[in-house]
């Protein structure tokens, strides 16, 4: 099964407050997570996205698309980055839990479809 | 350059890299046809890979890539079984390919590479599709090899090639030496791409791509077997140093967490000597030629750098003249960015942000951090401590770059006022 696990909010608004210090461990920290799932062979895909407020909006407005500059969500609700692993359920929010220790802000976790039908359905 | 010769001290993978433009080259010559030759030449290497760690490799290691390859294009005529005049093809070919083994070594090669990389590098390719088809039938990288270097899934690469390949046949791209009166500005398209190369892998040489240090290499590779053809060319010789003279600091600019490190901040201890001397020597031998190209002037610029023992005697009044020659010879928002900070170092920060202050508005500069990441830089020299903060949260918002996004919060947050609240509500 796949999960994607999604991290929210303006890494560079997050980041503002911070200490130097503390900038320079989270960068180790997600390194080192980084390359230990990578070693592991549970990471599909990862990235980062930019700053949302480098976003723009495509929006239909008078029958027509109508690109804006700006995020679709709240920044703190847009989406700033996404892991996604071949893992169990458990295992997907054990990671999730690691992240959240440490930047204690909030993430998502949630199952990628299948492209294919679900197995054991009755015939 | 290249022999074709046993070497047993060298790498088979080394061996294959250098044989493959030589291979390929050899084949168009006869057949023309890019694709159906660069795909034989593919399944030559893929041979030689698997047999030749075991078996050993062969005495005359480029007639036998050039057998299988001919064989392997006589295979694929042969399948394609609707076409007309098939077997006069096949068998024509299959001659072909006795002689082209029997010739020991084309004198042609040289010329053969060349036109290769001028046709990898077809204006009527986009850039992404030049350096995929210049890494794979130049390079003799493997398509699995290119995607993983880009971080693409192989299908995407695969399908890059191909549709480049189609794009080459579409537009009638002959495998030839440009004509003269084209000559200058083919080359600069092959410059560029080589250019690209080194800094795709350079740039994000840190954190989790740390095997894309081999594009660095690749491009390093190409542009100096390039200069081995064109020892004349003073601007192949100036990219050339300036990759060897930016790739020698490689080891200084990050630390051991990833960071990345300022070129003031850097041990320069860890800078890589013999590469420096290379380069100094190239640049020493091609900077008196006419006419002076960009990349013989930013080689030149790297080498006063890399000189100074320190950060502190460094040659600024040197560099910004440089950078004045640069602004003449290749004018840009980007060298104005580097001339102010040069002018800054020079003459005092008041006067690099004046200089930084004519690219205000200027809608190139729209898209990139750089010019809000120097402006923040020259305002915390010039002591302005808040609008200095204010301009690297700025520049971290508009990077596309993790690492860089890093660096410009950390030193952000080191000019952070001390009333500041510490924790955010998450």
């Amino acid at each position: 099964m796949k999960y994607m696990i999604m991290m929210f909010g303006g890494l560079a608004e997050t980041l503002e407050s911070r200490t130097p210090e503390w900038i320079t461990s989270m960068h180790e920290f997600m390194m080192k997570l980084d390359g230990e799932l990578k070693q592991s062979g549970e990471v599909v895909a990862s990235h980062g996205l930019v700053d949302p407020s480098q976003a723009k909006t495509v929006r239909f407005q008078g029958g027509v698309p109508v690109p804006t500059d700006g995020p679709f969500a709240e920044i703190k609700e847009s989406l700033a980055g996404y892991w996604i692993v071949e893992a169990t359920e458990d295992r997907a929010i054990e990671i999730a839990s690691r992240v959240v220790a440490f930047i204690e802000y909030p993430m998502e976790v949630r199952r990628i479809m299948d492209e294919s039908p679900e197995q054991g359905q009755p015939e | 350059m290249a022999t074709g010769g046993v070497n047993p001290e060298q790498p088979i993978e080394d061996l294959l890299r250098e044989l493959a433009p030589q291979v390929l080259g050899a084949l168009m010559r006869r057949h023309g046809q890019f694709d159906a030759c660069e795909d034989a030449v593919q399944e030559a290497l893929l041979a030689a890979s698997q047999q030749w760690p075991t078996e050993g490799v062969p005495n005359r290691p480029r007639s036998w890539l050039l057998t299988v390859a001919s064989r392997s294009l006589v295979d694929q005529w042969r399948s394609e079984s609707a076409r007309r005049r098939r077997e006069e093809t096949a068998a024509a070919l299959e001659s072909a390919g006795r002689d082209l083994a029997a010739d020991p070594q084309g004198a042609a090669d040289r010329d053969d590479t060349l036109g290769l990389l001028f046709l990898c590098c077809h204006p009527s390719l986009s850039p992404a599709s030049q350096l995929a088809l210049t890494l794979r039938a130049v390079g003799g990288l493997t398509t699995t090899e290119i995607a993983a270097a880009f971080l693409v899934p192989e299908a995407t690469m695969a399908r890059r090639i191909s549709r480049a390949k189609q794009v080459i046949r579409s537009a009638g791209a002959r495998f030839e030496l440009p004509p003269e009166s084209d000559w200058a500005g083919r080359l600069g398209v092959v410059l560029h791409v080589l250019y690209l190369v080194f800094n795709e892998g350079y740039t994000t040489s840190s954190g989790p791509g740390l095997h894309r240090a081999d594009l660095t290499a690749e491009a390093i590779r190409l542009t100096r077997l390039l200069h081995c053809l064109l020892p004349g060319e003073g601007e192949v010789a100036g990219l050339l140093a300036l990759m060897l003279l930016t790739d020698a600091r490689r080891a200084a600019r990050t630390d051991a967490g990833g960071s990345i490190v300022p070129l003031a901040e850097q041990r320069r201890e860890l800078w890589d000597a013999p590469r420096i001397a290379e380069g100094l020597a190239l640049v020493t031998r091609t900077l008196g030629a006419v006419p002076l190209g960009p990349y013989q002037v930013q080689a030149a610029i790297a080498a006063v750098h890399d000189e100074a023992p320190t950060a502190e005697e460094t040659d600024w009044p040197q560099i910004l003249a440089l950078y004045e020659v640069l602004a003449q010879v290749a004018p840009g928002p980007m060298i104005t960015l580097s001339r102010a900070v040069a002018q800054a170092m020079v003459h005092g920060p008041k006067a690099g942000l004046a200089l930084l202050g004519t690219l205000d508005g200027d809608e190139r500069m729209a898209h990139t951090h750089r010019l809000e990441a120097v402006r923040a830089h020259l305002l915390e020299l010039a002591g302005e401590t808040i609008a200095a903060r204010e301009s690297y949260l700025r520049a971290a918002r508009m990077t596309a770059s993790l690492p860089e996004q890093r660096y410009l919060a950390r030193r952000a947050a080191h000019l952070r006022p001390a009333a500041l609240p510490t924790n955010p509500a998450g």
